[in-house]
């Protein structure tokens, strides 16, 4: 079974400060690191490959230096990366990524097999958007199973999936057929630390590194700030709210005393919040 | 440096602007980034994030390889190069050197301070890529044996202070309160104002010196760098050091390999030979006695530099006292805070620890 | 303003300066530990103020605690405390710990 993870590099975004004069984003020294809620994606992707055996590629898009998180992925346990890098996928926004990874992926179908799954984790956190796993499935036509919390059963040979969805307000439970396109929350398990073997084997490993031209990508408005409608207004640090966080002291560290106390402490600055909660469960 | 003041000697030089770079500031992290490319485009497989537990011996003793922190955890090799830095606890508990004493290694904190490079370039009358060092000595190190330092990089200033562990641990000092301190002394504080901290690290640094260099090689490894206490105190080198240390021990087994020759503790030998005429050794060997010197005179570090800005200062005011008064005022705080013996007594060890 | 040059002087808190720092915390493997002990020795006791990063603390019995999530590897209480033997010192699982923004 053939499974493909994209993963992306991102600034490690809690070590962005907003310089609190100028209000500019202090970008020296933000160290990049694999966007966290993909390495869930990665995990899940490798325990289903351990399980029916198979490969899982990861593929990147970004600047050369993304090669670090590949290779880090290869050290998880990952079987192989590819990088797409091409100056003309620059200032790309969600809707030119997926075009670009949607061009990469029929390309890895050629080269490798087809995949029966594709991971994305649930968002980036520079972007946070959560749109570049949908538009990929839109894109390549894929049944796409979002913000999965678990897959409850596999059936490649039958080529059928049932996962569990977190939604608001409660869980689904989701058939469908396979090939499909998967975002994983985050929590849902944890990245394996590779062997020795995975180590080296990373190290050692020759990326699969491919332009817009080896991807077969070939209309290039569609790439990068060309291909990108979304334009940045502004970058604002939001103003500090008034109103200050309050801390409650006590010294019995009782859960029934911590609940009161705190509960002393609300109900006497919300003064009507009392008699609204008695009044709602009075019925 | 004492409480207030300080007294400094300058050297700026257009000579230093000369084609070939000749010191340079660099940040550990990036450094070692484009560092670890170059030599891997030389063909090294770097393993990262991989802890090595202990060293793999044959049954005759003789280092074939590694044990790391990964599943499946064994590296085979024909020689094994520690290069684990001054902690050295792999070749520690393997038997190859003994614990740090607490006397013979510092502890230094360092703060990195972000400024506009256009900032750092006027404050301290910077032009192209030069740089600043300051390094500071005095009652900053609150009677310590140690010394606080400041460098310039493009669009950053480090700045720190470091003093010998076993002085922290009767001093009762904290070294961030101290580092604190330092960035507070009216000499440094201007320097840095109006400036980011982006990190505070600490790390040890080896100040025993040449006495305390342990064994350098055995049957199938050679130590480098820190691990093998390759620092030069009094000038604050210890990266360059390590470089070439590191390069020595490259080239001794590639050496040795090229003649199909054993890589055992016999053959090794030739590391230390290499060593011995490169500036490492001759340097290490040169200031043999200055740790035990500065560590058994601490009035180096608080009394001197007391006596010093007091007598600027007497020379410097113009008070309306006349010159030799003056002189004679300064000769009498020195012998008051120290005996005429004591004063040559200084003056001379330090000389001969120097040669 | 958090990280700007203050005039507090030696009333340095160590936290706000930890705070810039960049940790990977391996939740639930400390890779430094204080053997348990009644009294702890006078070379134990120095690490609540020689540690860097503020790591030891006394509790109310008058025991050395460590808490090691701003630790910088440093070696300082592993030296300290080398004749004594009241710690056990290792260095984190590979990729965990301190990791130098700048160095
Ligand atoms: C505050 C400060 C300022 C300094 N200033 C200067 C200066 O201005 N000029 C100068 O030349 N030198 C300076 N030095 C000294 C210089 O930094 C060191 O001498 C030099 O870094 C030593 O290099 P090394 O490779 O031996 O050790 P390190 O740089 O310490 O590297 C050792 C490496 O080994 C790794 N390691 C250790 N144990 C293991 C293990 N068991 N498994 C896997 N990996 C392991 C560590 O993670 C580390 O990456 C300074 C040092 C300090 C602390
Ligand atoms: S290694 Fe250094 S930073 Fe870590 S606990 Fe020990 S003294 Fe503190």
């Amino acid at each position: 079974m053939h499974i493909v993870v994209c993963m992306k590099q991102v600034p490690d975004s809690a070590q962005i400060r907003v310089h609190p004069v100028t209000n500019t984003i202090m970008r020296q020294g933000v160290p990049t690191i694999s966007n966290p809620y993909d390495l869930f994606a990665l995990e899940e992707a490798m325990r289903w490959r351990d399980r029916f055996g198979g490969e899982v590629t990861v593929l990147t898009m970004g600047p050369p230096m993304a090669e670090d998180s590949l290779r880090k992925a290869l050290t998880f346990g990952a079987d192989r990366a590819v990088l797409l890098t091409d100056r003309f996928f620059a200032g790309s926004d969600t809707l030119a990524t997926s075009f670009a990874l949607a061009g990469a992926l029929a390309k890895i179908e050629q080269e490798f097999g087809k995949p029966l799954m594709i991971f994305t984790g649930k968002q980036t956190i520079d972007g946070d958007t959560a749109q570049v796993g949908p538009g990929i499935a839109k894109r390549l036509g894929l049944n796409q199973l979002t913000y999965v919390a678990r897959i409850v059963d596999l059936a490649p040979e039958e080529g059928h999936i049932t996962v569990e969805r977190r939604a608001e307000g409660g869980v689904q439970v989701l058939s469908t057929r396979l090939p499909v396109l998967i975002t994983m929350l985050e929590g849902v398990n944890e990245i394996r630390r590779g062997s020795l073997d995975d180590a080296f084997r990373a190290a050692r490993a020759k990326i699969v590194t491919w332009n817009a031209a080896d991807a077969g990508i070939t209309d290039l408005t569609k790439c990068g700030l060309r291909g990108s409608p979304t334009i940045v207004k502004k970058v604002f640090a939001p103003p500090p709210r008034a109103e200050k966080a309050y801390q409650v002291a006590t010294t019995d560290l009782s859960m029934e005393a911590l609940a009161e106390t705190v509960m002393d402490e609300i109900f006497k600055r919300q003064t009507s919040l009392e008699g609204d909660l008695m009044r709602f469960s009075a019925g | 440096m004492d409480d207030t003041s300080y007294v400094g000697m300058h050297y700026r030089s257009e000579d230093f602007n000369e084609e070939r770079p000749n010191r340079y500031t660099i940040i550990r992290a990036q450094f070692d980034k484009w560092f670890s490319r170059k030599v891997r485009d030389a063909g090294v497989v770097l393993l990262c994030e991989t802890t090595v537990k202990e060293l793999l011996r044959d049954t005759h003793g003789k280092v074939i390889g590694v044990k790391t922190d990964r599943d499946g955890g064994t590296a085979l090799a024909d020689v094994v190069i520690l290069g684990e830095g001054v902690n050295g606890l792999v070749g520690q508990r393997s038997g190859l050197r003994s614990e740090l004493k607490p006397d013979s290694v510092a502890l230094a904190v360092k703060e990195m301070h972000f400024l506009p490079r256009e900032v750092i370039e006027s404050r301290f009358n910077l032009k192209g890529n030069e740089g600043v060092v300051i390094e500071a000595m005095g009652t900053i190190t609150a009677g310590m044996t140690g010394t606080g330092f400041l460098y310039t990089n493009q669009e950053s200033i480090s700045v720190g202070i470091g003093c010998i562990v076993s002085d922290f641990a009767e001093n009762g000092t904290t070294p961030y309160g101290l580092l604190e301190a330092f960035k507070n002394h009216p000499s440094i504080k201007p320097l840095l104002a109006n400036s980011e901290c982006k990190e505070y690290a600490a790390h040890l640094i080896p100040e025993g010196g040449y006495k305390s260099i342990p064994e350098l090689f055995g049957d199938g490894w050679i130590v480098v760098g820190d691990a093998g206490q390759f620092v030069n105190a009094v000038h604050r080198e210890g990266s360059n050091l390590a470089m070439t240390t590191g390069r020595i021990a490259g080239e001794t087994v590639v050496w040795l390999k090229r003649r199909r020759e054993e890589l055992s503790k016999a053959n090794l030998a030739e590391y230390k030979r290499r060593l011995d005429e490169t500036f490492v050794m001759k340097d290490l060997k040169k200031y043999r006695k200055i740790p035990e010197f500065l560590h058994s005179n601490k009035h180096v570090f608080g009394l001197y530099p007391r006596l010093v800005s007091a007598a600027a200062q007497t020379w410097f005011r113009v008070d309306g006292a006349d010159k030799l008064t003056k002189e004679k005022e300064i000769l009498r705080s020195f012998r008051k805070g120290r005996s005429l013996p004591g004063l040559i007594g200084d003056a001379f060890k330090l000389a001969r620890s120097w040669r | 303003m958090t990280g700007m040059v203050e005039t507090g002087v030696l009333g340095a808190k160590v936290e706000e300066k930890l705070f810039q720092n960049r940790y990977l915390v391996d939740a639930g493997r400390p890779h430094i530990k204080v053997r348990p002990h009644d009294t702890p020795s006078k070379a134990l006791r120095s690490l609540t103020y020689t540690c860097p990063a503020g790591c030891y603390s006394l509790n109310d019995k008058g025991q050395v605690e460590i808490t090691v999530d701003g630790c910088f590897e440093c070696g300082t209480c592993r030296v300290l405390t080398a004749k004594t033997g009241e710690i056990e010192w290792e260095y984190p699982r590979g990729g965990y710990g301190v990791l130098f923004k700048f160095g």
